[in-house]
């Protein structure tokens, strides 16, 4: 593999936990423009952080690059330690994403979908966890209606119920409270104090800042594809990598 | 063997989350049945009238509408995917890529399966053909060939499913490797229902069923890299 | 340097195999003239089929290393394939006119293994062209490529089996080259023109790369180009990078 894992601590302090997530000069390019444009920084174990910053600004690629579901075209991107790239099975058993769409199958009702999540994620106690979690959502009277019928913020609920499932270490959330009306919004805030209690650690994009900033501990601001600010705790950023990292394409002539 | 049984569980959940959502699906499966028997009747139109001729040709007639069907069915199986963005779900969750080809391969091999098994009274009656004259063998067939047919159709709907053009990049590209499969299946069904006259049955079968697994490892192998971005 | 010594003896190899196949060596018995473009048509279609072998190989390459250079010489490969495809079946129509009259036939199937080996490698190229992430265009090519390889012997295999079911004719059969008991004469010509075919077919393919692995640095150069453009418009922007003063790692 062209990766290899790379662990990053700073050269003082030796003691440093590792971070939930470290990125190094992480960049992605999409044809011709830079959706991220090298962004380093560290995210703190157990920490609530939020991403603010216009649209376009690499939010979203930032999340999809720490969830696996996009390969960085330059740097590197580490959670708990583990390069993305090199091996991404190991990260996806840590991390639970909740993107734009919410990935579901219309067909089937929203048990099913959770069920069919719940035996994807490898858990065994699928019977008691679902109804456990639809409850948790406020979808239990809707458990078996096909999930074509249901409304957006249905949807989102259902979505919210498939990342509890995972159970993960790394919660990362892109606009969670989109589509959402003030039940949904709150039911949002309670999943995030609930996740922080629990010891996960949780980056959420978003435009409701002001929402978060009060849940949250730290913030970083991305412009561009660039971080261009950072501020509260458990959240900075880093110089670029200590180990020297190999970018993903290498352009030199070898 | 634990991890393999893992999988294996993997792959059987998607593919009865597959079925479900066909039987559900606004009977797509039915509509596609429908066009493969369309497709059979125009044949008659196209090549008849003489009656033996098309007795003659029935045999692959029938694998063409399977294929034609088969075109359609694959790509469904995957459209189901795209509609929420489901597959980039699906490729976020800590499993094997093979069991998850395998799942979607196996939800197509029911489906193709389905569509020849009921395609086959269609043209016994469409084209005047014996079919309990072949026994079991046309049906060894009609399962070799679906086994195929899904293992590469999967695939190559994985590949397609978020391209440009993929309505048309899909036949495109499957016809010409699914040519091999399209051969012996029609030459097994002859010889299947002339009752095997000249022993030709088992070669052609044999081949089918090499075809089947090289491209079940080569489909396994390779899908994985398509869930990537 | 080397590659245009490598051109120039290529040149001269072709020409003198091809003066060697026209005029030296003697027409054939039976099929008169005509049986002459098999020295042409026999090592297209190897070259065709070497080049199928280099994609795949070339695409897994690219899937284990992750080398964009990988998929340029899995392109190069492609693009070789179809033409020396295409030209093995010109050659093979054009000499099946003479001798069965017809273009095309079915009884000898080796057109039609050619032929679909032509359709893999027009899908292929056809396909690229929809996707426009170098990434991702080349691991999808590969996935392709790798398919496609592997269903070549399949073909092959199950296209012999076909014709041997049925008595292709024997007199007019461009098998015949291939025998054993071809004269030494008609079987040298053959290779001497194959060892020409390759040649040149190696030449083509370090051009081909050659062009492929510049248009593929421009593009990286503009991507790399823009990545500094924009960090050089958001730091003069005086947005300045600033690390948290406490808890931070």
């Amino acid at each position: 593999m062209p990766q290899t894992t790379i662990y990053s601590a700073p050269p003082n302090s030796p003691l440093v936990p590792i971070p939930a997530v470290a990125t190094h000069e992480v960049a992605r390019l999409f044809g011709g423009s830079a959706a991220l444009a090298g962004v380093s920084l560290s995210v703190e174990r157990g920490r609530l952080v939020t991403l603010v910053g216009p649209n376009g600004a690499g939010k979203t690629t930032l999340l999809r690059i720490l969830a696996t579901s996009l390969r960085p075209t330059f740097g590197a991107a580490l959670v708990d330690g583990i390069d993305v790239v090199a091996r991404p099975e190991l990260v996806r058993r840590r991390v639970a994403f909740l993107a734009h769409a919410t990935g579901l199958y219309d067909d089937l009702t929203a048990t099913e979908n959770l069920r069919f999540a719940a035996t994807m994620l490898g858990r065994a106690d699928a019977a008691d966890a679902v109804p456990a979690t639809l409850a948790d959502v406020g979808l239990a009277a809707d458990a078996d209606r096909r999930v074509r019928g249901f409304s957006a913020g249905m949807r989102r609920r259902l979505a919210l119920g498939r990342l509890l499932l995972a159970e993960p270490s790394l919660v990362l959330l892109d606009e969670p409270h989109a589509a959402l009306d003030a039940d949904g919004m709150a039911l949002v805030d309670r999943l995030l104090e609930r996740w922080r209690e629990g010891g996960a650690t949780v980056m959420v994009a978003s435009h409701h800042a002001d929402r978060i900033m009060d849940l949250a501990d730290g913030w970083a601001r991305l412009d561009g594809g660039l971080l261009v600010e950072t501020g509260g705790r458990g959240i900075g950023a880093t110089a670029p990598a200590l180990a020297r990292t190999a970018p993903a394409t290498a352009v030199a002539d070898r | 063997m634990t991890g393999a049984r893992a999988d294996l569980a993997i792959a059987w959940a998607i593919a009865r989350k597959d079925a479900l959502s066909e039987l559900r699906g606004r009977q797509a499966a039915g509509s596609t049945l429908f066009f493969a028997a369309l497709v059979l009747l125009l044949f008659g139109f196209a090549l008849g009238p003489d009656s033996r001729k098309l007795a003659e040709a029935a045999p692959g007639l029938l694998w063409l509408a399977i294929v034609f069907g088969g075109l359609l069915t694959v790509a469904r199986l995957h459209q189901v995917e795209t509609d929420d963005d489901a597959l980039d779900q699906l490729a976020r969750y800590p499993v094997d890529r093979r069991a998850i080809y395998l799942g979607k391969a196996l939800a197509g091999l029911l489906a193709m399966a389905v569509l020849g098994g009921l395609l086959l009274p269609v043209v016994g009656i469409m084209y005047s053909v014996d079919l309990l004259a072949a026994g079991p063998g046309l049906l060894l067939t009609l399962l070799l060939g679906a086994i195929g047919f899904a293992a590469v159709g999967t695939l190559y709907a994985g590949v397609t499913v978020r391209m440009r053009a993929r309505e048309v990049m899909l036949p495109l590209l499957m016809l010409p490797a699914i040519a091999p499969l399209l051969l012996a299946a029609v030459k097994a069904t002859t010889a299947a229902l002339a009752g095997d006259p000249l022993g030709e049955f088992w070669p052609w079968v044999q081949l089918l069923a090499g075809f089947d697994v090289i491209m079940l490892i080569a489909g396994g192998a390779g899908y994985g890299f398509l869930l990537e971005e | 340097m080397k590659t245009r010594i490598l051109g120039v003896v290529a040149l001269l190899a072709v020409l003198a195999a091809a003066a060697n196949a026209l005029f030296v060596v003697p027409a054939d018995l039976n099929q008169g003239d005509a049986q002459r473009i098999m020295y042409v048509h026999v090592p297209s279609a190897w070259l065709g089929y070497l080049s199928g072998g280099v994609t795949a190989l070339a695409g897994i390459g690219y899937l284990w290393k992750r080398d964009l250079r990988l998929d340029a010489i899995a392109l190069s490969a492609a693009e070789m394939g179809v033409m020396f495809t295409a030209f093995a079946i010109w050659g093979g129509m054009m000499w099946a006119r003479p001798i069965w009259g017809v273009f095309w036939q079915w009884e000898d199937p080796r057109l039609t293994t050619t032929a679909l080996l032509l359709a893999l490698y027009a899908g292929y190229l056809l396909f690229r062209r929809l996707t426009d992430d170098p990434h991702r265009r080349a691991a999808r090519a590969a996935v392709v490529g790798l398919v496609a390889a592997a269903d070549i012997p399949i073909v092959h295999f199950s296209v012999e089996w076909w014709r041997g079911l049925h008595q292709g004719p024997t007199i007019g059969s461009p098998d015949k080259l291939l025998t054993p008991a071809a004269p030494s004469q008609f079987v040298i010509a053959l290779l001497a023109m194959l060892g020409a075919f390759t040649l040149a077919w190696a030449w083509l393919m370090i051009r081909r790369y050659q062009l492929a692995r510049i248009q593929w640095q421009l593009e990286e150069h503009g991507r790399l180009g823009r990545l500094s453009a924009a960090r050089r418009a958001a730091t003069s922007t005086s947005a300045s990078v600033q690390a948290s003063t406490e808890g931070a790692p």
